[in-house]
């Protein structure tokens, strides 16, 4: 029905009424000459809506009937469009919009990677760039094949991955890998021993399979086999586990920091500088005509596209801030040297020794001509099994 | 491939004149029709044929015409066949 509406709409219509004479006569004389009639109102002043074509057509079937027409309304595309048929311009303007609007669309304005999780977004359009999918590039020069080979060959921590073109964006769809997790069964078991990851003596042990091969109050050296993956049931029978437990030692750690007492500390003067540029179906407009400050900047851009209805539109904004920034050479003091490799001791240990029970600390200062050396040596207890897996065929 | 019906060769060899469709009383639509004789918005009267059907109603607009079919909207009150 709207196909119909919009067909008459395009073609043009008009509504007339039938004066005088006889409305059946005339609605039969159209019928008989083919014209084609709708919406026919009865009455007095009925009528009814022809195809503008048609019109003319319409007066011997209104002579024969000894009726006139007089046309009511104008309906349609050609009347609509009747005052600016003239203009030139406008006609060119059309044209030359269609035309663009073709060709924008033969290319590629805008890439999205969906998908992805651990591989940055920023690596997977670098590397389409690399093959050679910009926003510019021709569509029919984007392989999807190929680029889908070629992008799961770079990342191989990739599982799945399609390129799809939908209207003018290159759409990178994908999936990235599950690592297997280690299957510990009865039948495709990985078989290994329990060592000792540190040097010490045991303090409590927890072995949960396997054959421990120390005590506790033993000492220990580093790669010492701790819990054997070889067990040995009562009828004497051996088999291979994977071996588990908790081993307790009691360690000493020594962990060494060292700060410089020289150093250069950059503060911001307060200047700054603001550039900015529109990219247009991948060209660079600068708004601002400002070039590169000279002298100590740090720079910070922030790159916005343009959605619209989820589509990234061929239109962005990219915005540099410069700040300007001034060096100068500070000295430590010994209080704030060592102040300083305190917190970077605690930043530390914390990485270091986060399961570990630290028992005791002693204190090492050390100062040189232009450091200072701080070094800690630590008594703890953490957990020193350690998986050390044997690869049997 | 569905094979194309000519209403008109159908309805003749069946010894029908028309074929006529009414939808509830609101829409005819009639196949065979040979002219309108009475159009007004109470009553429409055609030619199928031998016969002459007087649809009698309110508001009645004949929707579109052609050649040989028309269809009369409205609200239809009766249907009357003179031979």
């Amino acid at each position: 029905m709207i196909s119909l509406h919009l067909t008459r709409w395009l073609l043009g219509y008009a509504r007339f009424s039938v004066v005088g004479g006889s409305h059946e006569r005339f609605l039969n004389n159209c019928a008989r000459s083919g014209i084609y009639l709708w919406d026919i109102t009865g009455g007095k002043d009925g009528g009814a809506c022809v195809a503008v074509q048609s019109y003319r057509a319409l007066r011997p079937c209104a002579r024969r009937a000894n009726a006139k027409l007089k046309v009511r309304e104008r309906h349609g595309f050609p009347f609509a469009t009747k005052g600016i048929r003239k203009r030139r311009g406008i006609l060119a303007g059309a044209v030359l919009f269609m035309v663009i609007v073709q060709l924008l669309s033969l290319h590629v304005w805008s890439i999205e990677v969906a998908g992805n999780s651990s591989i940055p977004t920023e690596q997977i359009e670098a590397e389409l760039v690399r093959l050679g999918v910009t926003p510019g590039t021709l569509k029919s020069k984007v392989q999807p094949q190929m680029l889908q080979q070629k992008l799961m060959l770079e990342f191989p921590q990739i599982g799945w991955l399609s390129v799809n073109t939908r209207g003018c964006s290159a759409q990178v769809q994908l999936q990235e890998k599950v690592d297997r997790p280690l299957i510990v069964g009865s039948q495709g078991e990985t078989v290994c021993n329990i060592k000792a990851a540190r040097t010490g003596q045991i303090v409590s042990m927890n072995v949960f399979t396997g054959t421990a091969q120390v005590s506790k109050g033993d000492a220990v050296v580093e790669g010492q086999l701790l819990i054997s993956c070889v067990v040995e049931d009562k009828l004497g029978y051996m088999s291979l586990r994977h071996a588990a437990g908790k081993i307790i030692a009691e360690t000493s750690r020594s962990l060494t920091t060292e700060v410089d007492l020289k150093r250069a500390e950059v503060n911001p003067t307060g200047k700054t500088l603001t550039r900015r540029c529109l990219y247009l179906f991948g060209a660079r407009v600068p708004l601002t005509f400002a070039g590169k400050p000279e002298g100590e900047y740090r720079a910070e851009g922030v790159h916005t596209d343009l959605k619209l209805m989820n589509a990234v539109l061929p239109l962005g904004f990219y915005e540099e801030k410069w700040t300007e920034e001034k060096s100068r050479q500070i000295t430590l003091t010994k209080d704030q040297a060592i102040a300083e490799a305190k917190r970077l001791m605690e930043q530390k240990k914390k990485e270091e020794l986060k399961d570990a029970k630290i028992l005791s600390v002693s204190e090492d200062t050390q100062f040189t001509d232009s450091r200072l050396i701080y070094a800690i040596k630590v008594k703890c207890e953490e957990n020193i099994a350690q998986e050390s897996e044997i690869l049997i065929k | 491939m569905e094979k194309k019906i000519n209403i008109r060769k159908l309805t003749s060899t069946m010894q029908m004149p028309t074929h006529m469709e009414i939808n509830g009383n609101q829409e005819v639509i009639v196949d065979g029709c040979s002219g309108v004789l009475e159009y007004d918005t109470d009553v429409v009267r055609i030619k199928t044929g031998k016969l002459i059907v007087r649809f009698a109603g309110r508001g009645l607009v004949i929707k579109c015409l052609t050649a040989d079919s028309l269809v009369v909207t409205g609200y239809l009150t009766g249907i009357e066949f003179c031979v």
